[in-house]
């Protein structure tokens, strides 16, 4: 049991929905060499650092996943060469088992969730200090 | 400049960095010229060992278009 990364560039033009689709579409694909898939997300676009089928930007899109029998592989690699939207692609064996990614949507919510009451803290603490500063100003004001 | 100190260390036995991705492109861009040559190992002072997964890395890197072969000063 070994696993793999596959990393693929695609059209940056497509719309989301296309994406989803082509993404769902690769991985039935991969699914056909029971491959089973950790990870499957979109990497984001980017700036390639040159010119690809005369493509300036890319959406990266990632694939962690892990593999028994290698000699259906290279027909998912033919596949992936033969599909059009599919700039460019390459296959990395990894060492460890990769994390399942978890969204940083739901982290960042969650950090939002926790920075709220903090912030609230703060301002409350804010106005406490403000309140407890105010009557030493004022008798140092009297003293002067 | 990056590497002007002059006592010289390897950047990954100091961080701690075992294991180098290809997909970290701003830890890469450190041991490459403007150029997008890979630096020496005598200028940069990584270990033997670190500088042959760096070197995987970013001719990895290169491959999948996310660092370039080479790099025009003038553009």
């Amino acid at each position: 049991m070994r696993y793999y990364e596959t990393i693929y560039i695609v059209d940056p033009n497509l719309e989301n929905t296309i994406l989803e689709k082509t993404m769902t579409e690769i991985g039935q694909e991969l699914e056909k060499t029971k491959a089973k898939i950790i990870n499957h997300r979109d990497w984001g676009k980017k700036r390639l650092a040159y010119q690809v089928n005369n493509q300036k930007y890319g959406s990266f899109i990632l694939l962690q996943y892990e593999i028994k029998e290698l000699s259906k592989i290279n027909d998912f690699h033919t596949w992936l060469k033969l599909n059009s939207l599919v700039l460019r692609h390459m296959t990395v064996s990894l060492d460890k088992k990769p994390d399942k990614y978890i969204e940083k949507k739901s982290i960042g919510e969650v950090a939002q969730a926790n920075d709220a009451p903090s912030t609230s803290d703060k301002s409350v603490n804010k106005v406490d200090v403000e309140k407890s500063s105010d009557p030493e100003k004022t008798e140092l004001n009297k003293e002067q | 400049m990056a590497f002007q100190n002059k006592r010289k260390f390897c950047y990954f036995k100091e961080n701690g960095i075992v294991d180098i991705d290809y997909k970290d492109v701003k830890l890469l861009r450190r041991f490459v010229n403007d150029q997008g040559k890979i630096m020496p190992r005598r200028i940069t002072g990584t270990s033997a060992k670190m500088h042959r997964k760096l070197v995987r890395a970013i001719k990895r890197s290169r491959s999948i278009a996310l660092m370039p072969y080479v790099e025009s000063n003038s553009e």
